[in-house]
């Protein structure tokens, strides 16, 4: 599969990305230059040699602030798709399985969760669980799960009652080889490409928390919260609150090329995939377009 | 006749509410509610609207209901032409009928008809007119409206054309709410008229099921009724009865002449039986390879076949016809076909014997 | 025909029902029915009467909720999973599904689907994609189409790659569930000659299928399933040419030939009529 995956130009640039990407959440709090929480005069400056991004409406410096939330912001949404993941992947699964008590129950709950206000339910929970990074990742991540509950309990269901894992058992198949042979490659793709969207909603999600001063607490900089600073200066700045959504944009488009591809790679669709390919040459002739693959490390 | 709703013990098979009956509290089943059919003729004075069979019907309401004209499919991503021309015309009320070898391009005909040929195949010669109107150059919302109420199919794989994780009959009452712009509960009471009148025993319970909890005849005729849901002009039934018993095929087979009879349903009847082509068609295409061999009237083709292939489709058959076996009934021990020669005016399907059979084998 | 040695199948007095609660209804009850080595039993009957629930009972995808089932003189009818996965993987009985386009894993390619069986007993990948490409080869499938996916086929041939599926794995027991429903007169001959070949290398089949005329003349005794319990079950040439029971004469009646109609409206309802009273 991941050989597959990196055989796709689509494939090896989302991984291209991803990686930078990693490197900065793992690396990038070191590297700034200066202390992203240092104020200084110097108020609303623009790119100059010392700040390279300029500095903020209270003077800090806005590439170290990146650099330093960037740890912050790619692990808050990785946390919230994975909480999604567990909260809602696993019940949607064995929902299928689990009689139809816990499938009426586990229906309902997603659909409440569905229809629960946002602010009111996130305030709830902090009243509950405390103010921090975790209970706000929790907060989210339960919110978005009903999406995963729907995906995972869909391509399970298909699979689970299907002929040909059927006709796999007849032949003595194990549950290990239908995973692997059968179930493994429907339930991925869809589960994928709902993470790669959480993980955009995440960046967004955890940093509006911060306006109600939940989670993560004004000082500390994050991504989001970046972009949401700089919106309230765009007279001053017009141009600063492109560095994060830039930032926030790449790993979404990442994620989503990755789980593309994923999903390009195998089965039916990749087969698709093949086949207009195919087409596609065969109209062009020789001249095969060279791939703007260029980014893979 | 009266109507039983079986309840799950050994009663009734529910026979649809034919025109026939005395409007016992509801209306027909068949016809839509949209269109009221003044005085619904019985069967047996149906020539009274229109005999399809005695063409002295007014040339003005004889415009063909479908036209394929030269039809060629090509398949785009290996480069070759599947099938090699195809062409027929429907009148309203006819049926034709394509038989042929396994893998011929018949479904793939068809699919070019309703607009839904897969991915990277395309029609690269020929015409197609559905109640006049070539389909060339269609756009989608003009295709979705045309799809359902003009024309309509029941493919050879019912289940891939349902959704797994809806129940049947909200999927059938999507699509009249859809087609006939009934509300919701009107749309539930005429789906189930329709799983009524596809002699499903007990309707209510097949509303509510899934797909995977219905033997392969009753999906069948769950889209069947899905077919029909919207009284369309033409009807494409690709192998639609294979998988019913051959009691309820007849059922459903007089279900759909009366819609032909009634409304003028135009049908294109594939099917690898040609005992029920015998039965229904006007007219029969016979193909091999994407090639049409041979096409004409059912008689002419069934009974006196000229091409090759068509013989040999046609001795295939009978070498494991019923007719064999209804033939000898008295003496059980010796399965010589050997049909009556009185009961047999078609001299051209005699079987054939084994040395003419080798020859035919060849021609494959 | 060489219908002796002992049974690879006995039934007796199975029961199946299906749903839960409210919604529970008996779908089979009360039907045996014995299958011995180079013996082919046909099941015909009305749809819905619970033929592929008989066959999904008999290998152990549903469960019976009365009666004993014996697969070779083994009762399975309290097997645990890992039982019928041992009695599975012996490969002593294989299952042709009535929808081929559904039993087949739409992502991968037919030969892959077609070697399953051997790869799961255990069979070298070489070997087994040699002995699947011989069956597709015996059904009738140019090789061009080995790689291609189940959606990429027609309906016949699909069939044919279901069929040829199960004869990989040479089982003592073969039920097949509708195997000619898709196919044109000739390749049908095709397959029901396989079935011949099968049946006097000793091989037990159970061939369910609303074609009459092929399960006359594959079968050697018929069964005829109506709502759930056999109704008769006979000489297949008797049964065909002199039904006794109402509904299998009712069945018999309706089947339209080349040359003559089937019964009309009106017989079909005096048929019915005697068959409810
Ligand atoms: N999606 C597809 N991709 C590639 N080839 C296809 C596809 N669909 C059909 N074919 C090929 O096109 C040919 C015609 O197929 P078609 O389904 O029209 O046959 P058919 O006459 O309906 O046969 P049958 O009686 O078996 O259903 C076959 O050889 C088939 O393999
Ligand atoms: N999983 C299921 N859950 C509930 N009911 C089911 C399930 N599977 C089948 N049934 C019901 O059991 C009955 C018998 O179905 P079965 O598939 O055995 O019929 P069949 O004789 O094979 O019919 P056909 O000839 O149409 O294939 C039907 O009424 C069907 O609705
Ligand atoms: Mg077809
Ligand atoms: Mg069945």
């Amino acid at each position: 599969m991941v050989r597959r995956v990196l055989a796709l130009p689509a494939g090896r640039l989302a991984v291209g990305i991803l990686s930078v990407i990693v490197l900065l959440a793992i690396l990038g709090p070191t590297l700034a230059p200066h202390d992203p929480l240092g104020t200084s005069a110097l108020t609303l400056a623009g790119p100059s040699w010392e700040h390279w991004l300029g500095t903020d409406y209270l003077g800090r410096d806005v590439f170290s602030r990146l650099l330093a939330g960037s740890r912050t912001s790619v692990l808050g949404s990785v946390e919230v798709a994975l909480i999604a993941l567990v909260v809602g992947v696993v019940p949607g699964i064995l929902s299928v399985y689990f009689g139809q008590v816990f499938e009426w129950f586990t229906l309902r709950i997603a659909d409440t969760l569905i229809a629960l206000p946002f602010l009111i339910y996130a305030v709830a929970v902090t009243a509950l669980l405390g103010n921090g990074i975790p209970q706000a990742m929790f907060t989210v991540g339960v919110l978005v799960s009903p999406l995963f509950y729907r995906v995972a309990r869909a391509s399970t269901l298909a699979v689970a009652r299907s002929q040909y894992v059927e006709a796999a058992l007849i032949s003595g198949a194990s549950i290990g080889w239908i995973a692997r042979r059968h179930v493994w490659g429907k339930v991925l793709p869809p589960v994928a490409v709902a993470l790669a969207q959480t993980i955009g909603i995440g960046f967004v999600v955890v940093s509006s928390l911060s306006f109600l001063g939940i989670g993560v607490q004004p000082p500390a900089p994050t991504w989001g919260g970046l972009l949401a600073s700089d919106l309230g200066y765009l007279s001053y700045q017009p141009w600063a609150p492109a560095v994060p959504a830039l930032l926030i944009m790449a790993t979404v488009w990442g994620s989503n090329l990755l789980a593309d591809a994923i999903r390009d790679v195998s089965g039916e669709a990749g087969r698709a995939l093949l086949n207009s390919r195919r087409v596609r040459a065969r109209r062009l002739d020789p001249a095969e377009p060279i791939p703007a693959g260029g980014v893979a490390p | 006749m009266t109507r039983t709703r079986s309840d799950g013990t050994a009663t009734a098979t529910v026979p649809a509410a034919r025109p026939a009956d005395p409007p016992a509290g509801q209306p027909p089943a068949v016809p839509s509610p949209a269109v009221p059919s003044p005085a619904v003729p019985s069967p047996a004075v149906a020539p009274t609207t229109a005999d399809p069979q005695s063409a002295a019907a007014p040339p003005a309401a004889q415009a063909p209901a479908l036209t394929v004209r030269g039809v060629r499919i090509r398949d785009e991503v290996n480069d070759r032409e599947i099938v090699h021309g195809v062409s027929f015309e429907l009148r309203p009320g006819r049926a034709v009928g394509i038989v042929g070898e396994s893998g011929s391009g018949k479904t793939l005909t068809c699919r070019a008809i309703l607009g839904i040929l897969p991915a990277h195949f395309a029609v690269s010669a020929g015409s197609i007119e559905i109640a006049g109107r070539d389909i060339a150059g269609l756009t989608t919302p003009q295709w979705t409206d045309l799809r359902g109420s003009t024309i309509s199919a029941v493919f050879q794989d019912p289940a891939s054309y349902l959704n797994p994780s809806l129940k049947v009959g909200v999927q059938i009452a999507e699509v009249i709410q859809v087609k006939s712009g009934l509300r919701r509960r009107a749309a539930r009471r005429r789906a189930l008229e329709l799983l009524t009148a596809v002699h499903l025993r007990d309707p209510e319970l097949v509303y509510d099921q899934y797909t995977f909890e219905l033997s392969g005849g009753m999906l069948q005729r769950v889209l069947i009724a899905t077919a029909i849901a919207a009284d369309p002009q033409v009807l494409i039934a690709d192998e639609a009865t294979t998988a019913l018993d051959v009691t309820v095929q007849a059922e459903i087979l007089d279900l759909l002449a009366d819609l032909r009879e009634r409304n003028g349903l135009a049908l294109v009847v594939v099917s690898h039986d040609l005992a029920v082509v015998a039965q229904v068609c006007d007219e029969v295409l016979v193909m091999r390879e994407g090639e049409v061999v041979e096409h004409g009237p059912t008689a002419d083709v069934l009974y006196h076949p000229r091409h090759e292939y068509t013989r040999l489709l046609i001795a295939e058959h009978e070498q494991y016809g019923l007719d064999r076996y209804l033939a000898d009934s008295d003496s059980t021990t010796d399965p010589d076909p050997d049909p009556d020669p009185e009961a047999d005016p078609h001299a051209g399907i005699g079987p054939v014997a084994g040395e003419q059979r080798k020859e035919l084998d060849d021609v494959r | 025909m060489s219908a002796d040695g002992r049974p690879v199948l006995q039934v007796a007095d199975l029961e199946v029902h299906y749903g839960l609660r409210r919604r529970r209804r008996r779908v089979l009850h009360g039907v045996s029915l014995s299958v011995a080595r180079g013996e082919t039993v046909g099941v015909i009957g009305e749809t819905g009467s619970g033929k592929s629930t008989f066959a999904r009972a008999v290998l152990g995808l549903v469960r019976a909720s009365g009666g004993r089932i014996l697969i070779d003189g083994e009762d399975v009818s309290r097997y645990s999973a890992r039982q019928w996965r041992a009695l599975r993987r012996r490969g002593v009985v294989q299952y042709v599904f009535q929808d081929p386009l559904r039993s087949l894993d739409p992502d991968l390619p037919i030969e892959e689907s077609l070697i399953e069986p051997l790869l799961v007993q255990g069979v070298g990948r070489k070997e087994a994609v040699e002995r699947g490409r011989a069956y597709l080869a015996r059904v009738r499938l140019d090789s061009e189409l080995f790689g291609r996916l189940p959606g990429e086929l027609s309906g016949g041939q699909r069939q044919r790659v279901a069929v040829a599926r199960v004869l990989v794995t040479e089982p003592a027991l073969i039920i097949l569930d509708e195997p000619v429903s898709a196919l044109d007169s000739a390749n049908r001959v095709g397959i029901l000659e396989i079935l011949k070949e099968l049946r006097d290398a000793g091989v037990a089949l159970i061939f369910i299928s609303h074609d009459l005329g092929s399960v006359a003349g594959v079968a050697d005794r018929i069964a005829v399933l109506y709502q759930g319990e056999f109704v008769e079950v006979g000489d297949a040439r008797a049964v065909i040419s002199n039904p006794r029971h109402p509904y299998a004469r009712l069945l018999v009646g309706s089947a339209p030939t080349l040359r003559s109609a089937a019964a009309s409206r009106a017989e079909r309802d005096a048929l019915r009529a005697l068959l409810h009273a």
